[in-house]
């Protein structure tokens, strides 16, 4: 039992509050690093960290619990051991990988171990799905773990890793860039060249160029760009999505670590556009390791006045970025959700209208974009809305950032038109003879082989660059049974029919993998299904049947009558 | 006779507006989409701009207006906008963003309508 001193807690509170602030919106960094002091979240801290924001420490428990990186029943072991559990990590081997790291530690998963050294637990997507099975220990990421491998981490940490082969920051793998991320453009080039333009003449760039938002829902930037920099309000705020929190996207990682100072270029840009002069980074928790790397490159630009007051001289363009960061909520990464957690709330997605550009943070005009969005804003601004949409097809301009994983021989970052026909990535990546192809991610849809000579854009199969590619061999009952896992867990829980339905259908699978599952029931799960696709209150719920739905539908012949291997 | 151009994709709404205007002895030019709306301008050199914010896109009457002044700096627009109920939102002039003379909020009476018109043009 450990033993702790109010008063020093008041004072360590007191410290944070100045370097975070006074409100609400403080409380979700306030508590991650109490709990990087603690270990934990005993009572009395939360109860003192309420009192010191004035809110009831109830609320504040209430936030603790729903992220699932807070930890308020126990102290957690000095090194948290997160083992990546979704698709691509599944298919890549991580059973095994589990399996001899509670040989190693003697635990069980959600177990620590007696010595207090070790905490071992599943996690959801890392973003490092190309180079699977992978696993984090605190803000530490590593690659292609197999069971030795499992063994020697540990043996590193218990070292405390003084010595250690595994590199710090494990690289992304970019197999094929183009025009966007051979940019060959320097720091504050595009700032520069947008701070002599007018604000109506940048977002119109950006309307000509056709650039729609890269984090999958495809709304056109400069619409809003144009509602929040027409929307009524002094206050006006610019958010990067880096959550990354959809299965098999890891693109962002690379972006955000590799081509930092064009992120950081396009989210002034946008601030300048629309009016702001306030932004966050809302990085997921699974990238913390990369906090002090952002937060370096920022100080950087405020010593070349890049931010700050009177922006490159600019009167009167002042503009100032902050990182904040997620804490292993999938449903963070929905704009609503991910503000409400800004504010210090649980990440519960709000109902829509009113949209963000009016009433975002603290009900205040807000944009919200994606991080290869507001790369490529920069990009246009640097090189004309030409530069962009000569390449795409005519409802979906320009260039993406693809992450692929799963069954290919070339997994990893690809650039890639949007109009690409499925079965021509495939050969890119050599993923010729796949089964099936998830494009899309988790909230994503699942096409068989008849499909692969459709193409990948907004008008025909949208995605944000998820493609998780299934070779012949693999159990397409496993796949919906990973996917529904993923969002029975994930689900926030404020409505009923993502909160009760996923689980049904989740139930559902597992009578088909028992082969007890009529097809008078499988029948009834997909209305089921579209029920939920039509009832839920955000886009979690709204897509988290899509992958069971495709593929009952494209894989009838595969799930039905099975014979468990039992009998 | 000052000449209003009308730019509004909701027909009925056009219509309407127009029979007050034309009873009340103006000039009508009517559009029923931004792109419409920019080539009437041309042709018709309407005095005034009724328009309307939410067309094809929500923020066609925004690009528009920026448009307009463009052309024809003192060109009078009166916005009509109705998305304040349906999605809460409230704008603001400004005259780089939102380059209009005044706002109006949909369904207007015709004699506020016919009253604001007269405002703009006589000034
Ligand atoms: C459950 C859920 C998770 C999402 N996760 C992300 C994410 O991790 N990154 C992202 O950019 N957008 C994500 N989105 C989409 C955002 O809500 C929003 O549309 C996006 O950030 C807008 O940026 P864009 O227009 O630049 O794409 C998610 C949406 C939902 C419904
Ligand atoms: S659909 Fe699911 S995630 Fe979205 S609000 Fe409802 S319960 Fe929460
Ligand atoms: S890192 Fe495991 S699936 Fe993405």
């Amino acid at each position: 039992m450990q033993i702790i001193d109010r008063q020093k807690v008041n004072e360590q509170i007191n410290d944070l509050k100045k370097k975070y602030g006074d409100d609400r919106s403080a409380l979700m960094p306030i508590l991650q690093d109490l709990q990087e002091i603690y270990e934990y979240l005993p009572n009395v801290v939360m109860q003192e960290t309420a009192h010191a924001l004035g809110i009831h420490p109830v609320e504040v428990e209430g936030v603790a619990s729903f992220y699932s990186f807070f930890r308020t029943k126990e102290k957690q072991g000095k090194y948290v051991i997160r083992l990546c559990r979704t698709i691509s990590c599944d298919l890549a081997g991580k059973s095994n990988v589990a399996r001899q790291l509670e040989n190693e530690l003697g635990v069980k998963f959600g177990e620590t171990t007696k010595d207090g050294k070790f905490t071992l637990e599943y996690t959801n997507c890392l973003g490092m799905c190309d180079q699977g099975p992978a696993l984090m220990i605190n803000d530490r990421l590593f690659a292609k773990v197999d069971p030795e491998k499992a063994s020697q981490i540990i043996a590193d940490c218990r070292r405390d890793f003084l010595k250690s082969d595994f590199p710090k920051v494990v690289p992304s793998d970019v197999k094929k860039a183009g025009p966007i991320l051979d940019h060959g453009l320097k720091p504050a080039e595009a700032l520069k060249k947008a701070l002599g333009m007018s604000r109506s003449d940048i977002i119109n760039t950006i309307r000509e160029s056709g650039l729609k938002g890269r984090g999958g829902a495809g709304f056109p930037t400069a619409v809003k760009w144009q509602l929040a920099g027409a929307a009524k309000g002094k206050n006006k705020y610019v958010v990067c999505n880096a959550d990354e929190g959809e299965p098999g996207t890891f693109k962002d990682r690379m972006l955000l670590y590799e081509h930092t100072d064009i992120l950081l270029d396009g989210m002034t840009i946008g601030a300048y556009a629309i009016g702001a002069s306030k932004g966050f980074i809302y990085l997921r928790g699974e990238y913390l390791y990369m906090k002090k790397y952002l937060e370096e490159a920022l100080k950087n630009r405020r010593s070349e006045n890049l931010l700050g007051k009177n922006i490159l001289g600019k009167d009167g363009f002042n503009f100032n970025i902050q990182i904040r960061m997620g804490a292993g909520a999938y449903v963070c990464g929905e704009e609503t959700a991910l503000i409400e957690s800004l504010e210090g709330y649980r990440g519960e997605p709000r109902n829509r209208p009113p949209f963000p550009v009016d009433t975002g943070f603290q009900g205040n005009p807000t944009i919200v974009n994606n991080v290869e969005t507001f790369i490529d804003a920069a990009l246009i601004i640097s090189k004309g809305a030409e530069w962009f949409n000569e390449h795409g097809t005519e409802k979906s301009k320009g260039m993406k950032i693809f992450s692929i994983s799963g069954d290919c021989r070339h997994p990893g970052i690809y650039e890639f038109p949007f109009g690409i026909k499925v079965s021509e990535l495939l050969k890119e990546v050599g993923g010729e003879d796949a089964k099936a192809v998830q494009i899309g991610g988790a909230s994503g849809h699942c096409i068989s082989r008849k499909d692969f000579n459709r193409t990948i854009a907004f008008e025909d199969i949208g995605s944000g660059g998820s493609i998780i590619v299934f070779g012949p061999d693999t159990d397409m009952l496993q796949v919906a049974r990973n996917f529904l896992e993923f969002f029975v867990e994930e689900s926030c829980g404020q409505c009923t029919p993502c909160r009760d339905g996923n689980p049904k259908l989740l139930e559902g699978v597992e009578m088909l993998e028992n082969g007890r599952c009529s097809v008078a029931y499988l029948n009834e799960l997909k209305k089921l299904g579209e029920t939920i696709q039509n009832a839920s209150k955000c886009g979690l719920g709204q897509s988290s049947p899509n992958a069971f739905l495709s593929i009952v539908d494209n894989f009838k012949p595969e799930i039905l009558g099975r014979v468990p291997e039992a009998e | 006779m000052a000449k209003i151009l009308i730019v509004d994709d909701d027909k009925d709404f056009v219509s309407a507006v127009s029979l007050v205007l034309k009873s009340n002895g103006f000039d009508v030019a009517i559009a029923n989409s931004r792109q419409e709306g920019m080539e009437k301008f041309d042709e018709d050199n309407p005095d005034l701009v009724l328009l309307d914010v939410m067309m094809d896109e929500p923020d066609d009457g925004f690009v528009m207006a920026q448009s307009l002044k463009k052309k024809v700096k003192d060109i009078p627009i009166l916005m009509l906008t109705s998305i304040g109920q349906v999605t809460g939102m409230d704008f603001d002039k400004d005259s780089e963003m939102v380059p209009v003379d005044d706002f109006e909020q949909k369904p207007i009476m015709p004699n506020i309508l016919l009253e604001k018109i007269n405002q703009l043009l006589g000034k």
